[in-house]
């Protein structure tokens, strides 16, 4: 239901940096509340375990359009939108690494 | 030291809270997480780029600023030799304009590029004066593509020098002030490697 995940790679940046961790929740309640502006993990058949930011939600849910922060950020600009079983779950905790 | 009773929720339910500041309550999980990850190894997810991120410099910026300046000295050189004008020199007048227009937009986009991409709220925090010299710069890019003017462009010259400045020192590396070597050798910062 919960699952701590790494981030590696800088699409994020500068909220979510490489090295930081999250906190995902699996539970399916939560998949109904996808919505704009959350982190999702999700799994790409050709890129793996990604994380990136929900950029708005199209037909009742199931296609979610995700986009990284970072200029070069390869996301639904290029992949077109994830279905809702490849979410994996939403980002309910950042834990940040420190920066001293 | 003040202390945080900064609390966790989930979905409405009080997870805890421990008694630490705030720094050491974010190293000390942070720490715990780690030694999770190497002990069970946690997955990774990644915030995919198509190419390795990291590299910024404002030196691409401040070289650009000092051809727009450069591109001016040469118009103006041209005029005062050749005051009757001709197709060779309106043929090389107008090359002069194309570098003059493609640099100063090129010195504006790789400052946007490092002010959105690097400059962070702790750089804005330290730097609070940032957001008016970007802007600054932008003007003055602008005004230094629509005009021919030589000071307008010293100017943009030296606000990037400036924003150089601030860039080098959130790096922690010291600048030097030198001459440029090569026309128009106008004061340049660099890092002081």
């Amino acid at each position: 239901m919960l699952k701590f995940v790494k981030i590696s790679e800088d699409s994020l940046l500068p909220e979510y940096r490489e090295g930081d961790f999250v906190l995902i929740a699996k539970i399916p309640l939560c998949f109904d509340s996808v919505r704009r502006g959350d982190v999702v993990v999700f799994r790409h058949p050709l890129h793996g375990m990604m994380i990136k930011k929900v950029s708005h939600v199209a037909e009742r849910g199931s296609q979610i359009y995700v986009m990284g922060t970072h200029r070069n950020s390869i996301d639904s600009r290029q992949f077109g939108a994830v279905g809702k079983d490849a979410i994996l779950g939403k980002v309910i905790w950042h834990i940040g690494r420190p920066t001293r | 030291m003040p202390f945080s009773t900064k609390r966790y929720w989930l979905d409405g339910k009080w997870l805890g809270h421990i008694l630490l500041t705030p720094t050491q309550e974010d190293a000390m999980i942070y720490k715990l997480i780690k030694m999770l990850d190497k002990r069970f190894g946690i997955e990774q997810a990644k915030a995919h780029c198509d190419i390795p991120c990291g590299i910024y410099d404002p030196i691409t910026a401040q070289i650009a600023a000092l051809t727009v300046v450069r591109m001016i000295d040469l118009m103006n050189d041209l005029e005062s030799k050749h005051p009757a004008g001709g197709l060779e020199v309106q043929n090389s007048i107008g090359r002069y304009v194309a570098s003059k227009e493609a640099h100063a937009e090129k010195a504006k986009h790789e400052i946007r590029v490092i002010w959105g991409d690097y400059i962070k709220p702790q750089h804005m925090e330290k730097n609070p004066e940032l957001h008016d010299l970007v802007h600054k710069i932008m003007a003055l890019g602008s005004k230094s593509r629509q005009t021919a003017d030589r000071e307008t462009a010293v100017q943009f010259v030296g606000a990037i020098n400036e924003f150089a400045g601030i860039f080098w020192e959130t790096k922690g590396i010291a600048v030097k002030r030198a001459k440029a070597p090569y026309p128009p050798a106008l004061d340049m910062i660099y890092p002081d490697l």
